[in-house]
């Protein structure tokens, strides 16, 4: 009963249509530019890419004549316990070849997150996590600061409850978020957002989230058991689309 | 530095691993006792660097096709040679190391093993031409205390032996080695390794790794120091090959047994480093054969499920 008590507070808090983001174009489940409780399966394997239009990018660091430009970046991901995830990225940079601009320099990172607390009955999912961990760790052990960047550095609180409504779910996220760098505040703060798994097609779920800065919605699909696909739209006109293979090294099979 | 190798040292080794094969002869009705088989075996180097101005990756191709010969009581001898299917790394040191000469074939590693018990603790001698383009002998322990808790060494003299300009084999002098303990969690079938020692670049440091074993693969996490780079870490996977249903014949064409990926965040490629004296050594089987050591993964289900052939 008083854990009831206790959950009352959180579950109407994370009611509240507050702004939301994704994680999937780093490898970590969540909705699309904002973290969220939800885990994979354990033992999960990912391996995708991800298109990212400039809008999705910080402002610094991804500039070609003063202009941001769009991207892509791929990485490597695996829940190897049910409740953290660890993720590889790899985010392509644009440089000067010969006069041309290549995609010839990449930034990596690592993002991981944790879930202390399982979704319950009565209260939501809790998860903690950081983005561009690696960068960090490697200017303590190299004590050079100077080419190590922090461009998606990130650290975050979520929370994710999910509601049977008919036989569709829906989901309910609420973040803080907290960018290490200046020219990422615009993101920084509550963010958060909602999903839609419709009961005819489950594999599949509808995004809307608030990023801190813009709304972002979007759809994602698991197709065939291995292929994880997501498109989205920032500011509902700027389009980013991911590509995922996916499967269960403990060789379970999930429907999604 | 290929002139102060002896060179032609390579005849009275490898007499030296003749000898000792012709000393343990695999009798033929004996060894089909005691499961004596040959395999043929092949895998694939996969090499991807991004580190040139000028290009936008680097890639690496090499079939790695090798032979075990197992002739009962846990005797084997194995080799491998590399056969380069695509190279743009182009480095001179690192092809000089891996014996490479211009050519698409390289020498890999022949040596000769035998794994034994004394006791409680689990033993495998080897001597011949390792990897790393070393040769010599080596001498692996594993002490196992608990199902969840064991110790492990590794020690071996070994000298470089290179192919660059003709057979070359420097003093065998070098000693390297590394002791340390294992712990195996049973139920979630993860192991956390932790090693001291010296090795075979002439560095010393020590190593922490948490390995997670999932059915047919293993993915592990792991931090290394040393005294000449410092810190360094990264991931290691290790999936197993299918087909993971085979007959036994007395001589067996087959895939390597597993694909390696390591990763290495700040690219230390010369330090930390052991030489194996398998051609298919991984983290996830370790040392030992299945049938003598029963402990960690091996505890686990088998991939490899083997009929004999009738």
């Amino acid at each position: 009963m008083r854990k009831i008590l206790l959950s009352i507070p959180i579950i109407l808090l994370s009611l509240i249509p507050l702004a939301v983001r994704g994680q999937q174009y780093t490898g970590i489940s969540g909705l699309i530019h904002v973290p969220s409780a939800e885990m994979r399966h354990e033992g999960d394997a990912c391996f995708g890419i991800h298109y990212l239009n400039k809008n999705m990018l910080p402002d610094v660091g991804f500039l070609y004549n003063n202009e941001k430009y769009n991207t892509y970046d791929y990485y490597l991901s695996i829940t190897p316990y049910k409740w953290i995830e660890l993720s590889y990225i790899c985010t392509k940079r644009m440089d000067v070849v010969d006069g041309e601009p290549v995609y010839k320099r990449k930034d990596r990172n690592f993002s991981m997150k944790i879930r202390p607390l399982q979704e319950g009955k009565y209260w939501p999912a809790v998860a903690i996590g950081c983005n561009d961990v690696g960068s960090s760790v490697a200017s303590i052990i190299t004590s050079n600061n100077q080419n190590v960047q922090l461009y998606f550095q990130n650290y975050f609180l979520a929370t994710t409850k999910h509601f049977n409504i008919g036989g569709n779910e829906l989901g309910v996220t609420l973040a803080y978020r907290y960018y290490t760098r200046d020219y990422n505040a615009k993101w920084n703060g509550i963010v958060g957002g909602v999903t839609f798994r419709p009961s005819f097609f489950p594999q599949a779920r509808a995004i809307a989230e608030w990023t801190g800065n813009e709304f972002q919605v979007g759809v994602d699909a698991l197709l065939f058991r291995h292929l994880f696909i997501q498109a989205s739209l920032k500011d509902f006109k700027y389009p980013n689309v991911g590509l995922c293979f996916q499967m269960n090294l403990l060789g379970h099979r999930y429907k999604y | 530095m290929l002139n102060r190798f002896r060179r032609f040292a390579a005849v009275p080794m490898l007499t030296l691993l003749l000898g000792a094969m012709l000393v343990c002869p695999p009798n033929r009705a004996a060894a089909q006792q005691k499961n004596m088989s040959f395999d043929i075996f092949s895998g694939l180097v996969f090499g991807f660097r991004d580190i040139s101005y000028t290009r936008q990756y680097d890639l690496y191709i090499s079939l790695t096709p090798g032979f075990k010969w197992h002739f009962g009581d846990h005797w084997q001898v194995a080799g491998k040679m590399y056969v380069d299917v695509l190279d743009q790394f182009n480095d001179p040191y690192y092809s000089q190391y891996y014996n490479r000469r211009g050519t698409i074939f390289h020498f890999g590693m022949l040596d000769l093993s035998k794994e034994f018990k004394l006791g409680e603790l689990y033993c495998k001698a080897s001597a011949g031409f390792f990897s790393e383009s070393r040769y010599g002998v080596d001498l692996k322990l594993f002490l196992p205390v608990a199902k969840w808790f064991a110790f492990e060494a590794q020690g071996g003299c070994t000298g470089l032996f290179s192919t660059a300009g003709g057979w070359g084999l420097s003093p065998m002098q070098r000693f390297a080695g590394t002791i340390g303990g294992d712990i195996y969690l049973s139920r979630t079938n993860t192991q956390l390794r932790g090693v001291i020692g010296s090795y075979v670049y002439r560095d010393w440091g020590a190593e922490v790794e948490a390995i997670r074993h999932f059915r047919h693969s293993s993915v592990s996490l792991y931090a290394n120091w040393n005294n000449k780079e410092a810190f360094d870490g990264g991931f290691r996977v290790v999936v197993m090959l299918p087909p993971y249903h085979r007959k036994q014949r007395m001589v067996n064409f087959r895939p390597a047994s597993n694909f390696y990926l390591p990763y290495t965040i700040m690219a230390h490629e010369w330090t930390n480093r052991m030489y194996n004296t398998d051609p298919e050594e991984n983290m996830r089987d370790g040392w030992f054969s299945r049938d003598l050591l029963d402990w960690g993964s091996h505890t686990m289900e088998p991939d490899f499920i083997i009929t004999p052939k009738e």
